[in-house]
């Protein structure tokens, strides 16, 4: 045993565990004695400190800081030996791995685990709306419910999944044997996991799970029981890992490309995790700063929204909101960026033909960055605000549909005339492309300072966001997990229950939002457990599209699980892909690439006689195919 | 034999024509379902309009991106024999890039322009006001009045006076009234004045007074919801907008006033 | 602090069926650690952007005195802890041209130097906290004040840290005049501590 404790594990993982709880009992006890605070031993107290300190004792037992610490103490580092590197068994999966194919598929399995819960969570809100009244939780358990399930959704899947992916295949795509700092990436993928246990497990604290959206509002989340640190701990550790990522991606495509890989010759995944990454490392800081607020507000009574110690001395209310759209708009790019990048790669592949304005896709994806960070208090134009920001940012959250109109008319110019393979992920792009512009639609809408005054919070707002990150997001991430399930398990999916799976989901997620936006409009206010009798008959049919909406989801579970245990044995590039990760086995072997390949035109050249993307192995690159790669580079319109 | 994936003349009608059928019956039914409450102020006409506009302009967005995709999904699709064929290598048009960037650029500046008119429209202040005052509190409405002797009432109803401009005085008759100022208050966390039948909406914050107007313009009884999450009772923080007759309303404030003195 | 690794990596390269990653492709002259450092301080910028936003709406929104009527700021004590700071960054620099030259007793006495003046900024800092007179519960000016200072001193135990495991390592004989991106990369980080003190410092004391 005492050997088992030393080597990193999960045994000494659960050692350091109870050292840490040990550690945070002492230090806050000794705290309150020594400022003299009675009673000396405070639950609450010791459970904020122990949510802080003890990830990291976990971390620690974990391995996830072996290697530093050989670094800090002045050790001779040891020459790689790869020991945490690749997986051999399933549990290598539980292990600190360095591997950036291993932390990819850690990411989509934990993520997707998160995504089921906070599924569970959404179908219990619509059991709970499915008739007026109240039917089997209370007002604050409602409100936790659909807390618990928008953090999860937002902080636990649809984030870090996009991170996962690319994760995957982001470095075999530009020709890098690994990502530029694989500690740290395994780090952050690790504090994932203890994100969402801190986020589900809210729901064992006394007074219940923080229920305060996953907006969290001050001073609403400031007057709330303990459940609400649990968000705002969550939050920094998830983000915390979703900037170590984007660090981690920028440094990787910015100083590992193979030979001949321009950032012209980069496929648009990679552009648009370069951009996803700029905004993550920008932006994801402020969320940080808001629940720090909370968090001192919370448990040190500082007084950031306090609005009623008096005057001259009062804190600010509004501030919060500014401090958390400046990150949460951002946000729901970096929710869709990664996805417009997924949905490129498929629609150039599954159509056999170049992306449509190659440069102008890349373009709009660095001005949706530039925009972005311009329009958050468009979130706020019935906040109590300053009035005359409102229309300077109706203008910018207008504009921003330019380059995102860019993208949708560029993917259809793609389209044209192709040769179009409707299998599974090419049926979610094309879903992608409608629901996500419905959802773009209902957005310049709701720029419309005058008609958001009438929809903000409400369902109409519900409809809007889950036509963007489910209808959006959503459908590109499982049009990634089914375009890449063969490169990442060596196997494939099963065709017809991915077709079945896309068609179920397809209907019944319009089903379930698209009268969201009709009862939204007729007055029905957001995050309500009980309402009006008029909206009875609309939030039953609502429920019920749920329900299927819900069950839809199993046939995707079942397909992933058993085509991975028994699917046909994958090639290494079933789609005749050009871009690297498809010119190297399935899965790709431990170090992606014997040599680093050379890249010699650019990524989607299909339909181009002889058009070759990268040349595999240790051949230099000559100056005929140079030329080629010019030659392309010039026909780009 | 014709070959299947060239586009002719013919099937560019075809589109041309099945979008604008589309078009015009999805505007159509955009138009005719009735999304909105009764407008209850000139407020919400003014957004109802607007609305209404907004459903013209995206309606052919959405059928151009679909009918593009359903056309090209059934037209382009792989046939049998075609499991090795390319597409043609077009790269870009840089004329078509143009259009696409300077169409939408154009729209949404429209939009803008629309959007900006009607919230100066809805905001602007008449020189007859009645001055309420709305105290939000975990989980009720309190309206502040000034009573006929000058002095101050709270009452969790609120009524305002509108003059009808028929015979009819009933539930639902058109009238002409007061533009009604609110001042708002919370008391305890961020609540959220909203009277959906009359389209405006403001947030109570703590620290801070904000303000919100409507201007009366049909008799009846409209709920006032609370639409901020504030905490465990959200869903249950409502309250009442009564728009009655001016003599109505004056007999009430009357009583009011006098049950405040007494 | 860990890319050299792969580079590294590749020693054991042709030695029968033990075959390591291939060599990556260097396709930016940025060297991989200061970029990762560089983007980080961008990330820690933000952070501080986002209490400088706070610092905004209950100074300058709010209109709220500043400080708050009854607290007083150390404007003299914190000016002395600027230029102990501020001469903690020369040393650093210091430390740093040694290792370029591969003077070695240059090299502990800058990392020595810079570990005392870096405390010596602490020390002062949290007797300051323990003399002010005020909480951060007094007024949302003290939480600000108290939230500015704090963060940026958690940065400074930070960048210490980080000072410290280059220091063993000096200690130990690492770094030579081709290797010494152990001392650059945290003094990157230093550097951006202190430029980071002088702004507060000048927008909590001095305005």
């Amino acid at each position: 045993m005492p050997a088992q404790l030393k080597t990193a594990g999960w045994y000494r993982a659960a050692a350091f565990t109870l050292l840490g709880l040990a550690f945070s009992f002492s230090l806050t006890t000794l705290i309150r004695s020594l400022y003299g605070y009675t009673p000396l031993i405070d639950g609450a107290a010791i459970t904020i400190v122990s949510m802080i300190a003890v990830p990291f004792f976990f971390l620690v037992g974990l391995g996830a800081f072996d290697y530093w610490f050989y670094w800090a103490s002045g050790r001779p580092t040891r020459a790689e030996d790869h020991a945490s590197h690749g997986a051999h068994s399933w549990r290598d999966y539980f292990k600190v791995n360095t591997d950036h194919k291993v932390i990819g598929v850690q990411y989509v399995c934990t993520t997707f685990f998160f995504m089921f819960i906070g599924g569970l969570m959404a179908m219990m809100v619509r059991a709970e709306l499915a008739a007026p009244g109240s039917q089997f939780v209370d007002g604050q358990d409602y409100n936790s419910l659909f807390s618990v399930h928008a953090s999860l959704m937002i902080f636990l899947f649809i984030v870090p999944v996009f991170a996962g992916l690319a994760n995957y295949v982001l470095p075999l795509m530009i020709g890098a044997p690994d990502m530029a700092f694989p500690r740290l990436n395994a780090l952050s993928f690790w504090l994932l996991p203890i994100a969402g246990t801190l986020m589900t497990g809210s729901f064992l604290m006394p007074g219940g799970a923080f229920a305060s959206g996953w907006t969290a509002y001050a001073p609403l989340s400031t007057t709330q029981p303990l459940g609400q640190m649990c968000f705002s701990i969550g939050v920094q550790f998830a983000g915390a890992s979703s900037i170590a990522t984007a660090l981690n991606f920028l440094v990787t495509i910015i100083t590992m490309r193979a030979p001949g890989m321009s950032f012209w010759r980069m496929p648009l995944l990679v552009w648009a995790n370069f951009a996803t990454s700029l905004l993550v490392v920008i932006a994801t800081p402020f969320i940080a700063a808001s629940q720090f607020f909370v968090l001192l507000d919370v448990a040190l009574g500082f007084h950031f929204f306090d609005a009623t110690i008096g005057e001259g001395r009062q804190g600010n209310v509004v501030m919060y909101q500014h401090v958390f759209w400046f990150y949460s708009h951002p946000a729901v790019y970096i929710m869709m960026l990664p996805g417009f990048g997924i949905v490129s790669e498929i629609i150039s592949v599954k159509s056999r033909k170049p992306i449509f304005g190659y440069r102008m896709m890349a373009f709009s994806l660095l001005a949706i960055v530039l925009l972005g960070f311009t329009v958050w208090a468009h979130h706020m134009f019935v906040s109590g605000m300053q009035d005359w920001i409102r229309v300077p940012m109706m203008i910018t959250t207008a504009i921003i549909a330019v380059p995102t109109g860019i993208k949708i008319f560029s993917w259809l110019g793609t389209l044209w005339k192709g040769v179009i393979h409707l299998d599974t992920p090419m049926l979610f792009a094309l879903g992608f492309l409608t629901m996500f512009t419905l959802g773009g639609i209902s957005g310049v809408m709701l720029a419309m300072v005058p008609f958001d005054i009438h929809v903000s919070d409400t369902y109409f707002i519900v409809a809007h966001i889950h036509y963007v990150l489910f209808g959006g997001s959503l459908f590109t991430i499982f049009a990634g997990v089914y375009f890449w399930f063969p490169k990442m398990t060596g196997r494939m999916y099963n065709e017809k229950l991915g077709k079945i799976h896309f068609w179920a989901t397809f209907v019944f997620f319009n089903l379930t939002f698209a009268p969201m936006h009709v009862i939204g409009i007729q007055g029905m206010p957001r995050r309500v457990a009980d309402y009006a009798d008029q909206f009875a008959a609309w939030n039953f049919a609502i429920s019920i599209a749920s329900f299927f909406l819900g069950l839809s989801s199993l046939i995707f579970l079942y397909n992933m699980v058993n085509s991975w245990r028994n699917g046909k044995k994958a090639e290494s590039n079933p789609y005749r892909s050009l871009t690297l990760e498809w010119q190297v086995s399935s899965p790709p072997p431990i170090f992606n690439f014997d040599e680093i390949p050379t890249v010699v035109g650019g990524p989607y050249e299909y339909g181009v006689p002889g058009a070759v993307h990268a040349i595999m192995g240790s051949a230099k690159p000559e100056p005929v195919a140079a030329a080629v790669g010019s030659n392309t580079e010039s026909q780009e319109g | 034999m014709k070959n299947p994936r060239e586009v002719t003349r013919s099937d560019v009608i075809m589109m041309i024509g099945i979008g604008i059928v589309a078009s015009v019956v999805g505007i159509a039914l955009g138009l005719w379902i009735d999304w909105f409450p009764a407008a209850a102020a000139t407020q919400a006409t003014s957004i109802d309009t607007f609305y209404d506009v907004l459903i013209i302009i995206s309606v052919p967005v959405f059928v151009l991106v679909t009918i593009i995709v359903l056309f090209s999904a059934l037209r382009f699709r792989v046939r049998a024999g075609e499991e090795e064929l390319d597409g043609p290598p077009t790269h870009g048009n840089t004329r078509l890039e143009i259009i696409w960037t300077a169409i939408p650029s154009i729209m949404v500046t429209a939009l803008c322009v629309y959007g900006a008119s009607v919230l100066s429209d809805i905001d602007a202040a008449k020189a007859d006001q009645i001055q309420v005052t709305a105290y939000a509190q975990q989980f009720a409405w309190d309206f502040e009045y000034t009573g006929t002797n000058g002095n101050k009432f709270l009452t969790e109803q609120m009524y305002v006076p509108c003059k009808p401009t028929t015979e009819a005085a009933g539930e639902g008759a058109p009238c002409v009234g007061r533009q009604i100022k609110f001042d708002i208050k919370a008391v305890d966390v961020i609540h959220s004045f909203w009277i959906p039948a009359m389209r405006m909406k403001q947030d109570a914050v703590p620290g801070i007074v904000t303000h919100t107007k409507v201007n009366p313009i049909r008799l009846g009884t409209y709920p006032i919801v609370c639409a901020e999450l504030c905490g465990i009772g959200h869903s249950i923080m409502r309250s009442t907008i009564h728009v009655v007759t001016p003599a109505r309303y004056t007999a009430w404030l009357a009583a009011k006033s006098a049950a405040k003195t007494g | 602090m860990e890319a050299a690794s792969i580079e590294a990596a590749d020693t054991s390269h042709g030695h029968g069926d033990h075959h390591g990653p291939p060599v990556a492709h260097h396709s930016s002259t940025v060297d991989a650690q200061t970029l990762g450092m560089l983007l980080f301080i961008v990330s820690e910028i933000m952070v501080f952007g986002g209490f400088f936003t706070a610092y905004f709406f209950i100074r300058i929104v709010n209109g709220n005195p500043w400080p708050a009527e009854g607290e007083e700021l150390p404007q003299l004590i914190a000016g002395f802890n600027t230029a102990v700071l501020l001469s903690s960054s020369v040393t650093m620099h210091w430390a740093l041209e040694a290792a370029k030259h591969g003077n070695r007793r240059g090299m502990k006495l800058g990392m020595l130097a810079t570990l005392l003046l870096g405390s010596t900024f602490l020390t002062v800092q949290i007797n300051e906290y323990v003399h002010l007179g005020f909480a951060p519960y007094n007024s949302a000016q003290a939480s600000i004040f108290y939230g500015l200072t704090g963060l940026h001193g958690a940065h400074v135990f930070i960048g210490l840290t980080l000072l410290l495991f280059a220091t063993v390592r000096v200690f130990k004989g690492h770094f030579t005049p081709d290797e010494h991106q152990g001392i650059e990369v945290p003094g990157i980080y230093w550097h951006f501590v202190d430029v980071m003190w002088v702004i507060v410092y000048v927008s909590v004391y001095i305005l």
